[in-house]
């Protein structure tokens, strides 16, 4: 809960942080207090923006709506039934939470510009509706706070205390934000940012994390706000509902670095004086002379920072820090494992269970009544022409996609049978998937990737850590752990997707064609890591185009094509199924047949040699054409 | 009856000038994939030059049509060019920012160059109003309704019958394999921003002949054309026309019927809906989901 | 009519290519054939010039095109069907077709084009009214093959055709690339389906870890004891 304060950074940001109280303290002039007040209103809320905006990847432009209410409560509640600001503030952030959830849950969906657009939206609507409430709201005139001097009433001659209480929001709020972001939350935040699809994935309840990161910063927003309107003293709807004042916190966030604890502060830091400075100095111009100063700084920082004065300059600075020394000795705490055990159902028993499956896009039946089942500890192949629908079947198992009628169960630990409603359920219930084209999430580290899965069973970060250096063993990932997702190669990424699945300890992994695009060796390789992983006990499913693989490791396949079952069976029973052949596999499989007897596994490696002489057949003959 | 009758018809042709606006919004976001927050900016950049030529040449608005619109060609090529373009890999938010940046900078230097007064141009033409039976008709919005309707329809040849056309709906969908066809996708990207704001001087000298100008001018009707054009579906022409239309007709009713100072309320709530319910616009036409 | 001389490119700090160096000449069927990550594709992007050359020189009929922008390298006669098909998907299949003869010289015979190519494609000429993007994977392919056609390259390049298709799929496309070398167009193809590559080419180059380890015509290759192994698994 509380940073370690021994630890150097810890102490240089506190050391830091208290200049801006002690510079004003120097300086003791009225509009360096008042600046200072400034940067602390402003710092906190582009920090608090900074949980949606940042974290979440949302780009609100209607933040101020959440300091407006917190404005208009606290003073309404001063006006109106004489209650002090200082509980008039949680009132107000009772509101905004509630808005908060009223305004995000339904535009979850929407991503960059449209959110953005819909938050501006919110705005006017709030706004409007004040302004049209002018009985109680003032309307477009606005609310005078009561001066009443004291501290009940937040209301002081001088601008010390302002600046203090200031000053106390600021590191409520950074403390929030670096709880945040250290914490699971945080990291499935980020997760959800950069894929949604591979978050669910992993049992992450997207639609939850950003709700509660919505709240969370509209809280912080609204009190902030209750605090500013007593400072100014005056509210009107056209400056405490103002699409300038939501783009300006989020202007200050980037400009420090999206994302990070410290940016939304450095960017106030280094911003808001230029401006001010300058509205006081080249007043004479005209009005407009601060705005134009944003704007031009803003588009000259995304120009050439994109990721912000941290994003440049962070690690530099970091690497500074780290070199003073640590107050004491810290101790680390120590790990101890207890891993989850995952129970399952005995070998040979079902584990999931699909039944009918249908599912219309448009008029094309992708899937027509599909029915299978996985049993304990078996290797299921998929195997059917391109379009025959194998993904959408791949994605109602896995809970992407709802099929219009039929039903997914699966085995629970209790022996019942689960029907879970949303993909992160699914994961839950112990399905693990892989996506086809890899969806890693590409800003973090290897490592940081398996633990997100890992984190389905844990809170702790140290017992997540060490859930995914056990899987990357067993995913040969080990070397890589430090390697940013984003520089991987196909193989490494394709085995990544493996791990991150392997990481939430699921019964049943879906794996869609991890093999293609792999050379011969990475096949080999990645066949025996197949091998391993069904015996750890976990069953699989797998869609793969490369019959070698799907040959030498199914203990059953099952061919889709247009939508529908078309056979199952073992594996030598479906290449000589003379429907598949039509279907699939084409002319060079016919002559192939093997013949009868041996070991099942025996079998299945003719099969597969008789594939690679088949080829050979296949391209002398077509030599001699 | 015949409030009603003229309130449609007010309608109709107040919806000829959200859509004249939101054509240039809609076929920049269709191409470049960019949403323009400095749209409205542009507007009122268009609308300046309107009045100074008005002002200090004497010419009608409808002469600075062309002169503005290719003004505002090479103002929208500018901003495509050294702003937009460098950052075409960038995350969406990062684009947002600086567009948003764009639309702030531009706004104060309107307010730093002219102050914050409100300037009418009395033009003659496109102010008065003449008599249809009981109807009364603006001239000047009767040009713009007509206009935005020729607007779309030669937008429309364009873009389905030429090389260029088609090119800037293949860059839309694919810039990388439009670049294996040889198309110049930055340059592409540079015209359609271009052909965009040409489009916003186009519709800053009609509207100019209605609507007086002042800094903040941009800003009133930029929210109205993401309402439109979301509405629409964005990046469909067709879209942005019919989504004009209806929130003219939503404007021009609520304002009556329910209240003045609610009728934007209407249709931001409309807005969000639209956004929420159906992110591809009531046609399905637009890409609001990706 | 196409040589690289030791070129070199990457991303950012990773080079991937090494130094590579090859030639295709006219009338000819070259394959590049290599690992997952051995740096095909990146050799045909910065063929293609979508992706920068750090150093080394690609020379096309003679002009030097290193490093020119991907519009001009098309227009010089160089089209590349890019992996993974990569069609306009809400365009018209027709709308596809007449955007692969974007390239000025391609325009003004235009007309004549297309019906050769529709000849070629039958199928294709079935579908010409539907968006490309509601078309089978096989379909897809077959239009992105017709619509490289339509620029009349000197020389097109296919990036892995194969790649994502069914086996049946895979034969159908290799019949049809030997269709089209059967005119006399030069052809480069990179591929992970080494069999049916090799067999097709007129020679051969193997790559791998970024640099040409092996070259050859495709029956030498075939026969090669490092290509048996290390990439047909004998």
């Amino acid at each position: 809960m509380i940073p370690n304060l021994r630890h150097p950074r810890t102490y240089v940001s506190l050391l830091v942080l208290s200049l801006l109280v002690l510079v004003p303290l120097a300086f003791n002039s009225p509009f360096v207090y008042h600046l200072f007040v400034l940067i602390c209103v402003y710092g906190a809320l582009a920090t608090a923006w900074n949980l949606v905006g940042g974290y979440a990847g949302q780009m609100s432009l209607g933040h101020a709506v959440f300091y407006g209410v917190g404005s208009y409560t606290a003073v309404l509640m001063t006006i109106n039934f004489g209650v002090s600001p200082w509980i008039g503030m949680f009132v107000g952030a009772a509101v905004s939470a509630v808005l908060a959830v009223a305004i995000s849950y339904p535009t979850l969906r929407l991503r960059g510009p449209f959110f953005a657009l819909v938050t501006i939206a919110m705005l006017e609507v709030v706004k409007l509706l004040v302004v049209h409430q002018g009985n109680w709201t003032g309307g477009s005139a606005g609310l005078s706070v009561p001066l009443n001097i004291g501290l009940p009433w937040m209301i002081f001659r001088e601008k010390l205390p302002y600046l203090l209480i200031a000053f106390g929001f600021l590191l409520a709020t950074l403390w929030v934000a670096w709880y945040v972001r250290q914490s699971r939350l945080g990291f499935y935040l980020v997760a959800v940012r950069e894929r949604e699809d591979a978050a669910q994935a992993v049992g992450v309840n997207t639609t939850r994390v950003k709700i509660i990161a919505a709240v969370i910063s509209a809280i912080l927003t609204s009190m902030v706000g209750s605090f500013h309107a007593m400072y100014l003293t005056f509210i009107e709807p056209s400056a405490a509902f103002s699409l300038e004042l939501s783009i300006q916190v989020a202007m200050f966030a980037l400009i420090g670095g999206l994302g990070s604890v410290a940016g939304p502060l450095a960017g106030t830091v280094l911003v808001l004086p230029v401006a001010e400075l300058a509205r006081g100095w080249l007043s004479s111009l005209g009005s407009g002379t601060h705005g134009f100063i944003y704007g031009v700084i803003l588009v000259v920082v995304v120009l050439t920072m994109p990721r912000g004065i941290v994003g440049q300059f962070g690690n530099r600075v970091r690497g500074l820090v780290d070199r003073l020394p640590r107050l004491g000795t810290i101790t680390e705490p120590k790990v101890t494992s207890q891993l989850h055990h995952v129970a399952r159902p005995p070998q040979g028993e079902p584990i999931l269970k699909a039944e009918h499956l249908k599912k219309n896009f448009g008029g094309l039946k992708a899937t027509d009544d599909v029915s299978l089942t996985l049993h304990s500890g078996e290797i299921l192949g998929v195997i059917g022409p391109n379009g025959a629908g194998k993904t959408t079947v791949f994605n109602q198992l896995s809970g992407f996609i709802r099929p219009d009628s039929g039903s997914v169960t699966i085995a629970g630990d209790g022996g019942g049978w689960l029907s879970p409603a949303s993909p992160n359920a699914f994961a839950r219930a112990g399905v693990g998937r892989t996506f086809q084209i890899a969806q890693p999430f590409s800003g973090l580290s290897v490592l940081e990737n398996i633990m997100l899965g890992a984190f389905m069973h844990t809170k702790s970060r140290a017992e997540a850590e060490q859930i995914a250096r056990e899987v990357a063993d067993l995913t040969d990932l080990s070397a890589l752990l430090g390697t940013e997702a984003k520089s991987m190669t196909v193989g490494g990424l394709k085995r990544l997707e493996v791990a991150r699945a392997l990481a939430t300890r699921p019964k049943v992994l879906l794996l869609d064609e991890v093999m293609a695009g792999l050379n011969p060796s990475d096949v080999e390789k990645a066949i025996a890591m197949v091998r391993r992983i069904r015996d750890s006990g976990v069953s699989v499913l797998l869609i793969e185009h490369l019959m070698q693989a799907t040959m030498a490791l199914s203990d059953r396949i099952l061919v889709i094509h247009t939508g529908q079952v078309l056979t199952s069976g073992s594996p030598q029973e479906v290449v000589t199924n003379t429907e598949v052949i039509q279907a699939y596999l084409g002319k060079g499989y016919e002559s192939a047949k093997p013949g009868a007897g041996g070991s099942e596994r025996q079998d299945r490696a003719t099969k597969t040699d008789a594939i690679r002489v088949q080829d050979g057949k296949g391209y002398q003959s077509a030599q001699s054409a | 009856m015949d409030i009603f009758l003229q309130l449609i018809v007010n309608g109709l042709l107040l919806g000829g000038a959200y859509a004249i606006i939101s054509i240039g919004l809609t076929l920049i976001f269709g191409v470049v994939r960019v949403v323009n927050f400095a749209h409205g900016e542009l507007l009122m950049i268009g609308m300046y030059a309107v009045f100074l030529a008005s002002q200090q040449l004497g010419w009608h608005p409808y002469v600075s049509a062309i002169p503005v619109a290719l003004m505002l060609f090479v103002t929208g090529a500018v901003i495509q060019r050294f702003v937009i373009q460098p950052l075409l890999k960038a995350d969406p938010h990062i684009q947002i920012f600086a567009t948003v940046g764009v639309s702030t900078a531009l706004l104060n230097l309107g307010l730093l160059i002219f102050g914050a007064d409100v300037r009418q141009i009395s033009p003659g033409f496109g102010a008065e109003s003449f008599q249809l039976g009981e109807l009364s008709i603006v001239s000047g919005q009767l040009v713009t309704f007509l206009m935005a309707i020729a607007l779309v329809g030669g937008l429309h040849v364009f873009l389905q019958r030429t090389y260029v056309g088609r090119a800037f709906r293949a860059v839309s969908q694919h810039r990388y394999a439009a670049s294996l066809m040889g198309v110049n996708v930055d340059r592409m990207y540079v015209y359609a921003f271009g052909l965009g704001a040409a489009c916003v001087g186009l519709a800053a000298a009609l509207l100019s002949t209605q609507y007086p100008v002042f800094p903040t001018v941009g800003s009133y009707f930029t929210l109205t054309a993401f309402v439109v054009v979301v509405l629409g579906g964005m990046g469909s022409l067709y879209g942005a026309l019919i989504g004009a239309l209806l929130i003219g007709l939503v404007d021009s009713l609520a304002g009556y019927y329910i209240s003045p100072d609610l009728k934007e309320v209407v249709y931001f709530v409309i807005f969000i809906l639209i956004l929420v319910v159906r992110p591809t616009g009531l046609l399905g036409l637009g890409r609001g989901s990706e | 009519m196409l040589k690289v001389h030791d070129l070199r490119a990457g991303y950012g700090k990773s080079e991937v290519l090494r130094g590579i160096s090859f030639e295709v000449n006219r009338g000819e069927v070259v394959t590049i054939v290599g690992v997952n990550g051995a740096g095909k594709s990146t050799t045909l992007k910065t063929l293609c010039g979508v992706v920068r050359a750090q150093s080394g020189r690609i020379t096309f009929d003679g002009a030097d095109i290193s490093n020119r922008p991907a519009n001009e390298i098309v227009e010089r006669g160089l089209t590349m069907i890019p992996e993974g098909r990569q069609l306009f998907p809400f365009l018209t299949v027709k709308d596809n077709l007449l955007m692969g003869a974007y390239k000025k010289a391609a325009r003004s015979t235009v007309a004549k084009r297309y019906e050769e190519v529709l000849e070629m494609f039958p199928r294709v000429r079935e579908r010409l009214a539907q968006h490309a993007g509601s078309l089978s994977g096989g379909e897809q392919q077959m239009v992105a093959i017709a619509r490289g056609m339509m620029a009349s390259p000197k020389l097109l390049i296919f990036d892995e055709p194969s790649l994502g298709l069914s086996p049946l799929l895979v034969e159908m496309m290799f019949e049809i690339i030997e269709k089209i070398t059967a005119q006399g167009i030069t052809v480069l193809i990179v591929e992970q389906n080494v069999f049916h590559t090799l067999k097709l080419a007129d020679r051969g180059y193997v790559l791998e870890n970024g640099e040409i380890s092996l070259s050859g015509t495709g029956q030498e290759l075939l026969d090669s004891d490092h290509v048996r192994r290390a990439y047909l698994g004998m």
